[in-house]
């Protein structure tokens, strides 16, 4: 590849999105037969991954004049703090011991992390402080999902199956980052296997939201639940996710956050605990556009070790795109059409008016539970409705915001056949890649699967029939997203990751506005977009171009000692569980 | 069935095999005894535990009427696109 001057790869005059065949490709393929399904090692004694590259093959170059104002090194972002590296301005010892000091004092309220390494990162800290190197993450500390092998130490998926399971080698992800100059500060926790939000195996909650580190019923998002924590309280500046059913862009956006799941194998999954073969997508998650740029920049590329990251188009300069076109130009780098889908803008009916009616004038034991129930229903409902309208006017004022930017803005239709091929039942389609994946642990002792058992035992009952059909219904379905809706579009809002996530498109999440619940407990709001493959460096442009003139991604949780604390009762220490029924209706 | 059919249409299909509980989870068993995963190690009825047989059964009889049929329904023509485990990365394949 080719440098500018300052020793970086040249920017592409275009996006790579542009060079995609958007119709034709279909007619060319029909006479190949299906991509290798080629796994990752076998679990527990995988081969050893050929990580490859070394940290001067992946060092981005860092944006100049940084954004640095925080006092605290915790407060930084990801490439404030590399940028202060490297220019000496700052250690990595003292960034790595501010982030261990808010582990130590605010991670029993979090319980963001399986693993904390405090030891072992402040001996890399003061290595890579006397260190050289120009490498581009050099002395930072990251946060890494429980599912990515790290040698030497536990890697456990939150699974009873890896309690006891420690790789000799690393994720070739992981090893990309370390090379680059990464620290490991610790294993975040996450859904069990990656199924649903961070719970024990057995169903207990555990990660809770930053933003209400005291309110149960606020999702962190699942599965990378601890990876989002961490990065939003900063207990460190980013963290490594994985994503099959939005379990990147979901605790992005449930956290204020910037996610960005990228297309299927532009990030190698070897040495990452697979839950879906085909949709299993490693990603950042971060606190701005640039960061996230920076962490794939790092991540992304062919490793020979999985096959399905050979054979793509090169990885471009994700952090040059998400730099202005010209110094103090705000609009868009590139001409970016984004299609608006029917329900983007549309909320719910308001919910029934609250109050007793006269079926709550039930008597008895039974009767007042039933009247609970109805409240609580009620309140849910309430609840939810005013969420989405504040989720609707926060997505018009950012829709509004890119026109200013440049954008333009375009209803898109949904597909034909959309509402069957992205329904639950072929989405399912995917759970006899897990059931085969742990079928020796299945026949084992199926109570190591917890509360997520019931996916991988119905992933057993799909017959093979219908699973090649789904396989087929699936390139309908990418069919109907390049020809339909990308056609008149190069980035779509999106309002649930399933379907791009089953073509293995990308995504990205970002902060748009608040839900004011209380003054003193905001709420994150976030939108979704996808483009076409290997788009992520316009995805990038995009959010980094709306965060230029918004401040949402600024925004920081107070700490735990800012909220109200429950009360030490029984009903206020304790952990709400997940049922089995819960894990099956919001399961990766 | 035609393609692109919503799941409210496929109703009367989805029970076209009459199957009663008893009959599914007899099928649920004997699928899984061949595969050698035992179920029996799970308490019978236990709202308390992670997982129960009451409620992985009832879990798979909705799965199985739901899904298999759903997918079975859904027609494609015998040209039509082969299986695709990878979607995204076909795109590729007509790239200049």
């Amino acid at each position: 590849m080719s440098r500018d001057p300052a020793g970086r790869p040249e920017a592409a005059p275009e996006p790579l999105d542009t060079r995609v065949d958007r119709r034709g490709f279909l007619e060319r393929m029909t006479a190949l037969t299906a991509a290798a399904a080629v796994a990752p090692g076998s679990l527990g004694a995988p081969a050893r991954a050929a990580t490859g590259r070394t940290a001067d093959a992946v060092v981005p170059t860092l944006p100049a004049s940084p954004r640095a104002q925080a006092t605290d090194p915790a407060e930084l972002t990801l490439v404030e703090a590399a940028y202060l590296i490297r220019t000496g301005e700052l250690s990595p010892l003292e960034l790595v011991t501010a982030c261990l000091d808010r582990i130590e004092r605010w991670d029993g309220d979090y319980l963001a992390f399986n693993t904390v390494l405090p030891e072992r990162a402040l001996d890399e800290a003061r290595r890579l402080g006397r260190s050289r190197e120009r490498s581009a993450l050099r002395g930072v500390p990251l946060a890494i999902k429980d599912n990515y092998y790290t040698a030497g130490v536990p890697t456990t998926a939150n699974s009873h199956i890896f309690r006891d399971f420690v790789p000799d080698f690393d994720a070739t992800a992981w090893a990309r980052l370390r090379a680059a100059g990464a620290i490991l500060i610790g294993k975040t926790q996450m859904g069990p296997l990656a199924t649903t939000a961070a719970t024990t195996p057995d169903g207990e909650r555990t990660t809770v939201n930053a933003w209400a580190p005291f309110d149960a019923s606020v999702s962190p998002g699942g599965s990378s639940s601890g990876s989002a924590t961490a990065v939003a309280a900063r207990l460190a500046p980013s963290s490594t996710g994985t994503q099959t059913g939005g379990s990147i862009t979901a605790p992005s956006i449930s956290q204020g956050l910037t996610g960005i799941k990228p297309t299927m194998g532009r990030v190698s999954l070897h040495g990452i605990v697979p839950l879906t073969y085909t949709r299993d997508h490693p990603g950042p998650l971060a606190r701005d556009a640039r960061d996230a740029a920076l962490m794939l920049q790092v991540m992304a590329g062919p490793d020979p070790a999985d096959p399905r990251s050979l054979g793509l188009p090169p990885v471009p300069d994700f952090v040059r795109a998400t730099e202005p076109r010209a110094p103090g130009d705000p609009r868009l780098r590139w001409r970016t059409t984004i299609g608006v889908l029917p329900d983007y803008l549309k909320g719910p009916d308001p919910a029934p008016a609250g109050g007793p009616g006269d079926d709550d004038e039930a008597v008895g034991e039974e009767g007042q539970d039933q009247v609970r129930r109805r409240a609580e229903a009620r309140e849910g409902a309430r609840a939810a409705f005013e969420r989405s309208q504040a989720e609707i006017a926060a997505r018009r004022a950012m829709l509004s915001v890119f026109e200013d930017l440049g954008a333009r803005v375009v209803d898109v239709e949904l597909p034909r056949g959309w509402e069957t091929l992205t329904s639950s039942d072929f989405n399912n389609v995917r759970l006899p890649e897990r059931s085969e994946i742990f079928l020796e642990h299945l026949r084992d002792d199926v109570r190591n699967f917890g509360v997520s058992l019931s996916a991988w035992i119905n992933g057993l009952l799909l017959p093979a029939t219908e699973y090649v059909r789904g396989s087929r219904a699936r390139l309908i379905l990418l069919r109907a997203i390049l020809d339909d809706m990308l056609a008149r579009c190069d980035v779509v809002a999106q309002t649930t990751p399933f379907p791009f996530d089953m073509v293995g498109l990308p995504l990205i999440a970002f902060p748009i506005g608040f839900e004011s619940v209380s003054a003193a407990s905001p709420r994150p709001i976030g939108a979704m977009l996808g483009g076409l493959p290997y788009a992520e460096d316009r995805l990038l442009s995009v959010a980094a171009a709306y965060q230029r003139v918004t401040d949402w991604h600024r925004r920081r949780p107070a700490d735990p000692d800012g909220f109200v604390r429950p009360s030490s009762g029984p009903e206020g220490s304790g952990r709400s569980r997940l049922d089995l029924f819960d894990v099956m209706e919001v399961g990766e | 069935m035609k393609r692109g059919t919503t799941g409210s249409e496929r109703t009367d299909l989805q029970d076209a095999g009459g199957l009663t509980d008893e009959q599914l989870d007899a099928y649920i068993l004997a699928r899984l005894s061949m595969l050698g995963v035992d179920l029996s190690v799970l308490p019978e009825e236990d709202a308390a535990a992670p997982a129960d047989q009451t409620r992985i059964l009832a879990s798979a009889r909705r799965f199985l009427r739901s899904t298999p049929p759903a997918i079975a329904d859904f027609e494609l023509d015998a040209l039509g696109p082969p299986p695709m485990l990878y979607p995204s990365e076909s795109t590729t394949w007509g790239r200049e």
